[in-house]
């Protein structure tokens, strides 16, 4: 066919156009002109009060949307910092009407904050409660309580219900956790005094009025503190900023998370049903954020459980975040979990994700929304009703109090000249600190646990401001979601959604038994195709804010949805089916049933074993730390035992097990007994305590039907030729071993592989070596050992010395020739295939350039199209490490300094440019030029790698790389290689262990998956998310709830078959913690 | 022609232009190391740090002063490796005073790290020396680049550059009696190998190890315990009594910490201060001053006081990581008062022994020499730290203040106070016997 040309040129500008096309607006800013809202949360600093004095001088005030006039249109409360608070009744068409004088809501205290609706006293109109600061600065009044009275009017009557508090509040929620029917709160207060030392975690038992967070329960409308009867937290330590209620365990109550700001704990109260809470963060939880600040919650993965959101203050910015107080130092996390009794906090944003079995998985990095800056509200909305969530983080700071130029060079000049002054910072030093108006974020949900940016795209203006409460409803009641955000000093930003009729939404509001009007704590499932959404009525959300108090729910095209299941406050529910959208529904209880907690009382396929089979195999990682020696090496390679063998090692003909020791501490052998195991002590072995134990085989090496064992070792911390790196090599004599000599060789090895490669009849093996102690990045030589006669030689082969950081190989026939060849894979490399000709290699590429962090392979057929791929398991992509084809992630790798060791700088690109991870700081720590050449954080900020280092340090650098992140599997192209990465579950965190057996006796095999890796600075955070999976084929994921296993917050390091009386467990091996053992159950 | 002759002759008369010869005081160095402190409290330098670079800029001043053969003697052959500086191409044409300001303003720049606030500095003098006498001035300027070279070859040969990337602390969390970080900013452990830097006149960073401390012990009759509540008692006594207490006032006086760290919320800051070295330099600078000491005297006194203090931080430091002892103020958060606080800052390092009263022995030792006993002063060196002037009867009598400052500060225990004020006077002891600068 002859294409005429202008064809040709029609299709090239439809190419042209549709590049071209700009995304349509979700929201437009409507200005106070049209809106008549002119609040303006002003905050005046003198010479008495500034964030010197109140160290949340610039957290703003609250909102609070809701209809309190019953005429359909929700209106909107503002309380001021300083100034008097507001109120807005609706008229409709985004025109507002100022009543606040009218209203009598205008406040008496000094300092208000949050501010919330709900209906306390049952009588269908919403009343106000507003927080308040009251006690330091010269800060008076209380919470105050706005009675509705029916006809835009309110009468403050905290007092006459017990609700005047005059302490630290910062927010309240309303909820009914009891169950009685009536509305309790939860007052969420902070400390304010100033941060010096830890202080015992055990602080947060030491009650005390002001700052202590509150359980308020409602006692026939008079307010009952019930919080130290019901196990609430109210110590000096908490900076209470963040507050959700949520049936998180979705037993009927509703539970309470609480996010706290410095270094203590978050709260994650577990409602018992007897009305009392206990905290169970460290269970639940890897890890938390560490300055927490706002949080909302939402069913992100239609899974019909709330996922968690929590904010904290990491920049995306390299200039922001360059010249911002960094993270915390590895020895310093240490010693504050250890000596003072506090958990895993790290400095981003966490997205926690709710598993059935009560566990949350973090995936924020890999959600895309780790990094909003110094962020105060998160409100999760389906914006643009595409049926995914999405999200507005407001954010900002009026001055950035943590800037390190500010704190180390200019306060103190300012401090200096000031001296005669009672009061160090005044205004003009307060001046100096730079200014942190930013953008505020908007993401929008893709699924998959991704959000994707459009802070640029969906607003039609986004300007930098200082952003604080924000709120949600439908102020225009054309049924999608509209936003208020205050901002510090400025007028408030209204947004209009523009998304109107081009998706279909659905709103629900609820008529419930009285005094619970509004029917908070109403739970809705909304079933469509086979997809849920859930969603819970809560108007506390965000930040010391509070929503309008409805459910919505966007629903793409659909004009029909199949049903709803509404579940009341009570745990009665019905259902409502062929639900037409774009309407709201006004829903009171009728026909309702029981409702049952779907409790999973199904078999699972895997169960715990309680007596572990006798085995107490407990591995204890030694203290050596990578990050002492090598600063700025990017992760740890010191732990990375144990190593584990199962094979019959006394010669009864059933399996036993050996567990290596960390350097110093003794590898463990356990003797399989009738029905369990013992431990036993084999002189020969147990006395070798110094090396450490990596990856380890047992096996007649001798040909004498006995067991040997074989161990490779290292640890990354003895060097040069120190005895301990060489591997072990025990030859079972009579009922003892005995050290074996094997050849001259000093690595860390990785991973030993036997196989008979010259078809002569013993065992060789190949031994994998990951890493040159204190010269990370450096290539250690591999080895394949040739037997003979027992006795192992090198075999004087190139081919192998200098394959790469290796860290897991496997004999395996790739080429169908009958003969088995070898596949390797390692950090900073491809995986590399090395082709068996009778006893001599070479290397062949099957693959593209796929240098990954590879941590393990496992061939499996998992498309069943009877050839064999390769399962890889690599660092996944919940990091902030970033690869890509185009932009690899890149490590520099030279004696920068000539001072005759080795030095690694990891970057990541941001805009087209490569960036370090670490800071000024950490690099200066080992490069001293940088002191020098940067004496501001300022300077340095932004600078990319290229402009840090000098050109001759660049010259001699070589620059490892890695192209993909991602775990996955090899597809076999007829002999080819395809990779095809896995689904996102499988990329929360390094892939480490593979197991492959039919689990589940359907006469096919599956691989069941473990990983994980704590070896990373805190400002990696911790990779604790993967809670294990089975893979079934390559389109059958089953994920670890649903198995029965748990391995989130553990290092898997071995999965392993042992047979007991002919029944298979699965021995779970994991570095510095507890070995477990699992019944298959089929 | 007529014109030509005239301009030729006003040439010629011009170039014959006599210049008067460039007076370099003791000011003018006074001043120079003044400079230099404000740079250092503004780039923020440990203790250790910081007497390194008072000593090699002191040095090489005053090897230059010593190449004219007067009344001092070069120190070459007399500390660590250093060699006899290079001559001058010329020596007529050479101001030794502003070749000795020169060497040490230019190896001053090369140790702090903002060079721009000293090239800034020095480009001001340059000018003014330029325009007095600009032959002079290049010839002096000259030698204090080359034997500011020679000075820095020789220096870097002292292990600095290497302990820079050596190991962190290493902390144990599983022994209370080992130190760890504290608060507010739970920093690592400042120069964990500077005993590994080359001293200058010791034969061994270990020759005046003092005694080891008292034997860890929280049993309530040990001699540590014992210690340990002395200091929370000190503490309390003299908080009750309040600021306006001799104790506190002493301790504050002598508080001395380059970076002490101030948290308020988000909100932080720093209020820096000089180093004890650079209070006794400044104690130095006071007593040259007090006894009208001409330029080569006063270079003379700073470089011998600066060289006793660089061996002082390295004996100090040495026994701080041998015996690795625990701050009180982690013992009595844990044991006694969480809440506690000490009135200074806990500095970054281990307790034992006190290095203020190492220091503040070994310099109070060398200015006894130098100025005589009994050489009573008004010390006003932290005055633009906001703090008072205090009088001594002699630097002996400062020195102990110095030392017993550190348990009102609630930073050390009596015996790290004894026994680094008896470590620092018997190096200071034995420095000025075996040095041998002057050639009487």
């Amino acid at each position: 066919m002859k294409l005429n040309s202008n064809y040709i040129i029609i299709a090239v500008a439809l190419v042209l156009l549709g590049c071209n096309r700009k995304e349509d607006i979700v929201f437009k800013e409507i200005p106070d002109t049209e809106t008549g809202i002119t609040f303006v949360n002003q905050i005046t600093e003198t010479d008495d009060l500034s964030i010197l004095d109140y160290l949340y001088f610039y957290n703003g005030g609250g909102v609070a949307i809701g209809d309190i006039n019953n005429d359909g249109l929700p209106d909107i409360f503002f309380s001021g910092n300083q100034v008097k608070n507001k109120l807005y009744l609706n008229k409709g068409n985004f025109k507002f009407e100022d009543i606040s004088d009218k209203a009598g809501i205008r406040g008496n205290s000094t300092w208000n904050t949050g501010a919330i609706m709900g209906d306390v006293n049952g009588d269908g109109f919403l009343d106000i409660y507003v927080c308040a600061v009251v006690g330091i600065n010269g800060f008076g009044g209380y919470n105050e309580l706005y009675i509705n009275n029916g006809d835009e009017t309110f009468t403050e009557s905290a007092t006459k219900y017990a609700l005047d508090y005059a302490s630290f509040s910062s927010s309240a929620a309303f909820l009914d956790y009891d169950l009685d029917g009536d509305l309790d709160i939860y007052l969420l207060n902070h400390a304010v005094h100033t941060q010096e030392s830890f202080g015992h975690a055990n602080l947060r038992y030491r009650r005390n009025y002001q700052t202590g967070d509150k359980l308020l329960r409602n006692d026939n409308g008079i307010f009952t503190d019930v919080s130290e009867q019901s196990g609430i937290f109210g110590g000096p330590n908490g900076y209470g900023l963040g507050l959700a209620i949520s049936d998180f365990n979705q037993d009927g109550y509703p539970d309470i998370y609480v996010g706290n700001d410095f270094h203590e704990d978050d709260y994650y109260y577990i409602n018992n049903g007897d009305g009392t809470f206990t905290d169970k963060l460290k269970m639940h939880f890897g890890h938390t954020t560490r300055f927490s600040m706002g949080n909302d919650v939402a069913d992100i993965n239609h899974d019909g459980l709330p996922d968690l959101l929590t904010l904290d203050m990491h920049a995306e910015d390299e200039k922001v975040l360059k010249s911002s107080e960094g993270d915390e130092d590895y020895q310093i996390q240490k010693l504050r979990l250890k000596q003072y009794g506090y958990y895993y906090q790290f400095v981003r944003n966490m997205m926690q994700v709710n598993q059935s079995n009560g566990n949350f998985k973090e995936t924020a990095l890999l959600s895309g929304i780790a990094s909003t800056d110094w962020s105060w509200s998160a409100l999760f909305g389906d914006f643009n009703q595409d049926g995914e969530q999405d999200i507005y983080i407001s954010n900002g700071i009026l001055k950035r109090p943590n800037d390190l130029d500010y704190i180390n060079y200019v306060s103190n000049e300012q401090i200096v000249k000031k001296i005669e002054k009672t009061s160090l910072v005044d205004k003009q030093a307060l001046s100096m600190m730079p200014s942190g108006k930013v953008n505020n974020y908007i993401f929008e949900g893709k699924g998959n646990l991704l959000f994707e940016n459009k802070s640029t795209s969906w607003l039609n203006k986004n300007v930098p401001t200082v952003s604080n409460a924000t709120a949600m409803g439908d102020l225009d009641n054309d049924g999608d979601l509209d936003l208020v955000v205050t901002n510090l000093n400025e007028l408030p930003t209204i947004l209009q959604n523009q998304t109107n009729n081009k998706a279909t939404y659905l709103k629900l509001k609820f008529n419930y038994d009285k005094p619970n009007t509004f029917g908070v704590g109403t739970k809705v499932y909304a079933y469509n195709k086979g997809t849920i959404q859930f969603k819970e009525l809560y108007t506390c959300r965000g930040f010391q804010a509070s929503s309008e108090p409805m459910i919505h729910f966007g629903f793409k095209n659909a004009k029909t949805i199949d049903s709803i299941k509404i579940v009341w406050p009570n745990y009665t529910y019905q259902i409502e089916k062929n639900i037409a959208t774009n309407q709201t529904l006004v829903l009171k209880p009728k026909n309702t049933k029981i409702f049952v907690n779907h409790t999973d009382n199904t078999k699972k396929l895997f169960q715990k074993v309680d007596n572990n089979l006798g085995i107490n195999f407990h591995h204890e990682e030694d203290n050596y730390t990578d990050f002492i020696r090598q600063k700025l090496i990017p992760y740890q390679v010191s732990n990375k035992g144990p190593a584990v063998a199962v094979g019959d090692l006394n010669n009864d003909g059933k399996a036993d097990i050996f567990f290596g020791g960390s350097k110093f501490k003794s590898s463990k052998i356990y003797l399989q007994q009738d029905s369990t195991y013992i431990a036993h002590k084999f002189f020969g072995i147990v006395k070798d305590s110094i090396k450490e134990d990596i990856s380890a085989v047992i096996s007649d090496f001798n040909n004498d039907k006995k067991n040997d064992l074989f161990i490779g070792t290292g640890g990354a911390d003895f060097y040069n030729k120190a005895k301990p790196l060489q591997d072990s090599y025990y030859i079972q004599q009579d009922s003892t071993f005995v050290n074996h000599k094997l050849p001259d060789y000093y690595e860390n090895a990785s991973v030993v592989r036997p196989y008979d490669f010259d078809d002569d009849g013993d065992l060789d093996i190949f031994i994998g070596n990951y890493t040159v102690t204190n010269d990370f990045g450096k290539t250690p030589p591999s080895f394949l050992l040739v037997n003979t006669d027992g006795n192992f030689e090198i075999k004087d082969s190139k081919v192998f010395e200098n394959i790469g950081m290796v860290t897991d190989a496997v004999w395996d026939d790739f080429d169908n020739d009958g003969i088995k060849d070898l596949i390797v894979v390692g950090e900073w490399m491809s995986p590399k295939f090395y082709k068996n000709n009778n006893g001599s290699f070479t290397e062949v590429v099957k693959t593209d350039n796929l240098n990954g962090l590879w941590q393990a392979i496992q061939p499996f057929d998992i498309d069943g199209d009877g050839d064999t791929d390769y399962l890889l398991g690599n660092w996944g992509l919940n990091t902030k490490f970033k690869a890509s084809e185009k932009f690899p992630l890149q490590m520099y790798y030279a004696d920068f300094d000539d001072n005759g060791k080795t030095e690694t700088i990891v970057c990541v690109e941001k805009n087209k440019e490569y960036y370090p991870l670490l800071g000024l700081n950490e690099l200066a720590n080992q490069l001293l030029f940088l002191k020098k050449k940067y004496t501001t954080y300022k300077a340095f900020a932004g600078q990319p790698i290229t402009a840090i280092l000098e050109n001759n340090m660049l010259e001699k650098a070589k620059i490892l790389k890695v192209y993909n992140l991602s775990s996955g599997y090899l597809r076999n192209d007829n002999g080819d290689f395809k990779f095809i990465p896995f689904e996102t579950e499988l990329q929360l965190a390094p892939i480490t262990s593979f197991l492959k057996f039919d689990f589940n006796k359907d006469n096919k095999e599956e691989v069941l998956v473990g990983g994980n890796y704590f070896g990373v600075a805190p400002f990696h955070g911790r990779f604790d998310a993967f809670s294990g999976a089975l893979i079934k084929d390559a389109n059958t994921l089953l994920l670890a709830a649903e198995l029965g296993i748990d391995f989130s917050k553990k290092e898997v390091k071995n999965l392993n078959i042992i047979y007991i009386k002919n029944k298979p467990y699965v021995l779970v091996t994991m570095n510095n913690d507890d070995a477990e053992v699992y019944k298959i159950s089929n | 022609m007529k014109f030509i002759k005239i301009v030729l002759i006003f040439l010629l008369m011009s170039s014959c232009r006599k210049y008067d010869p460039i007076v370099v005081t003791p000011n003018d160095y006074h001043n120079a190391v003044d400079r230099v402190v404000q740079i250092m409290i503004h780039d923020i330098f440990s203790p250790p740090v910081a007497s390194r670079i008072f000593v090699y800029p002191n040095i090489a001043a005053y090897e230059i002063l010593a190449k004219q053969g007067g009344k001092y003697k070069s120190l070459s052959g007399q500390v660590s490796g250093l060699t006899a500086i290079p001559d001058p191409d010329d020596s007529k044409s050479i101001n030794y005073e502003l070749s000795a300001l020169i060497a040490h303003l230019d190896l001053s720049r090369k140790l702090i790290f903002s060079e721009d606030q000293i090239v800034e500095y020095r480009d001001s003098l340059y000018n003014i020396w330029e325009s007095e006498n600009p032959e002079v001035f290049r010839n002096s300027k000259k030698y204090a680049l080359k034997v500011s070279e020679y000075i820095t070859a020789w220096m870097e040969k002292d292990n600095y550059i290497q302990t820079r990337t050596m190991s962190k602390y290493s902390i144990d969390m599983d022994d209370i009696s080992r130190w760890q970080p504290t608060p507010p900013s739970y920093m690592d452990g400042i120069e964990p190998h500077w005993n590994k830097i080359r001293p200058l006149v010791l034969d061994s960073v270990s020759q005046f190890k003092p005694v080891p401390p008292p034997e860890f012990s929280l049993n309530e009759n040990s001699r540590f315990y014992k210690e340990l509540k002395e200091v929370y008692d000190t503490s309390n006594r003299i908080t009750e009594a309040g600021d306006t207490s001799k104790e506190i006032e002493i301790a504050q006086f002598w508080d001395c910490n380059p970076y002490v760290s101030v948290t308020r919320g988000h909100l932080m800051f720093a209020t820096k201060k000089i180093t004890p070295g650079a209070h006794w330099i400044g104690i130095t600078k006071i007593a040259c001053k007090k006894s009208n000491f001409n330029y080569n005297e006063t270079v003379f006194a700073y470089t011998k006081a600066s060289i006793a203090m660089f061996d002082a931080f390295i004996s100090c430091w040495d026994e701080k990581y041998r015996s690795n002892l625990v701050r009180p103020e982690t013992l009595i958060n844990l044991y006694f008062n969480d809440n506690w606080k000490p009135i200074l800052q806990t500095p970054p390092f281990p307790e034992y022994t006190s290095g203020h009263s190492v220091v503040s022995g070994a310099a109070s030792v060398i200015l006894t020499d130098i100025f005589g006993d009994n050489f009573s002063f008004d010390d006003d060196t932290e005055t633009p730290y906001g703090l008072p002037v205090r009088n001594f009867k002699s630097f002996y009598a400062a020195s102990s203040e110095a030392a017993i400052s550190r348990l009102y500060g609630g930073i050390h225990y009596r015996a790290a106070i004894e026994n680094g004020l008896k470590q620092g006077k018997d190096l200071g002891r034995f420095i000025v016997k075996r040095l041998h600068m002057t050639n009487e």
